[in-house]
């Protein structure tokens, strides 16, 4: 009963303002649930597909091809930003990217998808923050990943002004990186999807439909799709190169020839 | 205060545009003078414009909420 | 499998969260003055289901992805190595025969200047033995006509002489067939000889 209801939010949603207030909360966790059920099975399914063309000679199936090409490009991203040791961040890259694509491709087509929800982009957010947050303490300890954010070494006088000041400022923008990760995903998307249903009413004259201005902006949507999930996934590793980036700094050209010939 | 509230952003949009118009300026004059690099400056280009274009969301949040309140 | 756990433990809690309203204070007291209306029950079911995602996509998807590429890059570097190391050995085996090839040249080069040396050496050999034969030959022959020459001016003056005598016997019919004529005549035969 629940689902169907979240179904009827997911059509309504489209011409939902704001869309927070119409629905009961249930509903609207059910609709989200349902977009993202949507995303995962068009994910999935093209996985699935590429899936069935793997093979260790020639991927001669077009999805296959699709996924080695997003395979390519994301280790050249993981590699080029993180170093030879951003080899193993690439699944987690991978899977961002596929979902935050497909959930911009849903929202070009019904006008509403998970990325367009503040609190799915703020989870999201806070799961590539927080791994990155993990991996400084894995790779420096504990103590040294926040030590990291105290700043360069100071003489004791300046260290008791200057350090707390350094420290605060690093967690704000620690914090600032969820949000600023979140809200450009979500202000591109859910603003898009804003921006044709208001120039959408440029195409009335009257009462009566002449033209859909809004659905004109299409191809610039579409590039957002694409640019939204990139960024996402190179801020990603951009955050990553920053706390792996100094222990391991050592080991760069023992591994580099590992790490080239996939190109 | 509500009133001025979409001159703000108007203004926000304003300055963000021409933020992004001087780092695709920049990033095209240093692509064209060394085709080579096109990688680098292609990724540090979008992670400028990715900041740019952040502080305009938040001025637009910011100035929507005003509007709504 | 604890991650799928954790997810769904998650996205339950989520929709737990939603459903009693818990946290509604929160929600209505952060962000709704900015106009953002973030729901921290959808916020924590996104989170448990990221967990879960992640790691199910990399099992059941992209480890096969990656294993599939590593092979055909080892089977690449397999057959590259196969046929450079094909290539070295027909390069050695080109060089052999191209040594071979001049060493048999130079062997029937070698041949053929011995051949020809030997053919030489018998025909000067062939020409000296001519050469002295004919001489032989020649020598002989002057020999003979010396022999000839000297037989026939024997004859000649034998002959000679008998006709003088003939002739002085004709004419003297007297004491010719004494010694001390006969040498008178042979005296001057000489001095006819000895002009002649």
């Amino acid at each position: 009963m629940n689902l169907i209801t979240g179904f009827q939010f997911l059509l309504a949603a489209g011409d939902a303002e704001g869309g927070h207030h119409e629905a009961s909360p249930m509903a609207q966790f059910y609709g989200l649930m349902v977009l993202i059920a949507i995303v995962a099975l068009v994910t999935f399914l093209f996985l699935g597909s590429a899936k069935k063309g793997l093979n260790t000679k020639f991927f001669s199936k077009t999805t296959t091809k699709l996924l080695e090409q997003l395979y390519v490009f994301i280790e050249g991203l993981a590699i080029g930003i993180i170093g030879p040791h951003g080899k193993k961040y690439i699944p987690m890259m991978m899977t961002f990217w596929l979902v935050i694509f497909v959930s911009n491709l849903v929202a070009l087509l019904i006008h509403a998808s998970p990325t367009s929800d503040i609190a799915f982009n703020l989870g999201m957010a806070l799961i590539a923050v927080g791994y990155v947050q993990y991996e400084g303490m894995r790779s420096n300890g504990v103590v040294g990943h926040f030590s990291h954010f105290a700043g360069p070494k100071l003489p004791i006088a300046m260290a008791v002004f200057i350090t707390p000041m350094i420290f605060l400022i690093e967690i704000v923008s620690e914090t600032m990186k969820n949000v600023s990760l979140s809200l450009r995903l979500y202000g591109n998307i859910f603003g898009g999807g804003e921006a044709v249903v208001a120039m959408n009413k440029l195409g009335y004259n009257g009462d009566t439909f002449l033209l859909p201005v809004g659905d004109f902006l299409f191809p610039i949507k579409l590039l957002t799709c694409v640019v939204q999930a990139l960024i996402f996934c190179l801020l990603f590793a951009v955050y990553l190169s920053l706390v792996t980036h100094h222990h391991e700094e050592g080991h760069d050209h023992e591994s580099h020839g590992e790490a080239a010939p996939a190109h | 205060m509500l009133e001025q509230a979409p001159l703000a952003l108007g203004l926000a949009a304003f300055g963000c545009a021409i933020g992004l118009g001087l780092i695709g300026f920049g990033a095209m004059n240093g692509m064209a003078r060394q085709p080579e690099a096109i990688g680098k400056l292609q990724t540090a280009m979008l992670i400028a414009l990715a900041f740019v274009e952040l502080v305009f969301l938040l001025t637009v949040f910011v100035g929507l909420g005003s509007l709504k309140a | 499998m604890a991650f799928i756990a954790v997810g769904a433990i998650l996205v339950a809690i989520g929709a737990f969260i939603v459903n009693s309203k818990s946290l509604k204070s929160v929600e209505d007291g952060v962000m709704n003055a900015v106009g953002l209306h973030i729901d921290f029950g959808k916020l924590i079911a996104t989170i448990g289901m990221f967990t879960a995602l992640f790691k199910i996509v990399e099992y059941f998807f992209l480890n096969p992805l990656f294993d599939a590429i590593d092979g055909r890059t080892k089977e690449l570097e397999h057959t590259f190595g196969e046929a450079e190391s094909l290539r070295t050995e027909m390069t050695q085996l080109k060089t052999d025969y191209e040594k071979r090839l001049t060493e048999t040249e130079a062997n029937a080069r070698e041949q053929i200047q011995a051949q020809i040396k030997e053919a030489q050496d018998l025909k000067k050999e062939l020409m000296a033995d001519a050469q002295r034969k004919a001489e032989e030959y020649k020598q002989q022959a002057i020999a003979e006509i010396e022999s000839e020459k000297r037989k026939a001016l024997t004859d000649l003056r034998v002959h000679v002489t008998n006709l003088s005598l003939q002739a002085t016997e004709k004419l003297l019919t007297e004491n010719v067939d004494n010694d001390r004529n006969r040498r008178i005549i042979d005296d001057f035969l000489a001095t006819v000889e000895v002009k002649n």
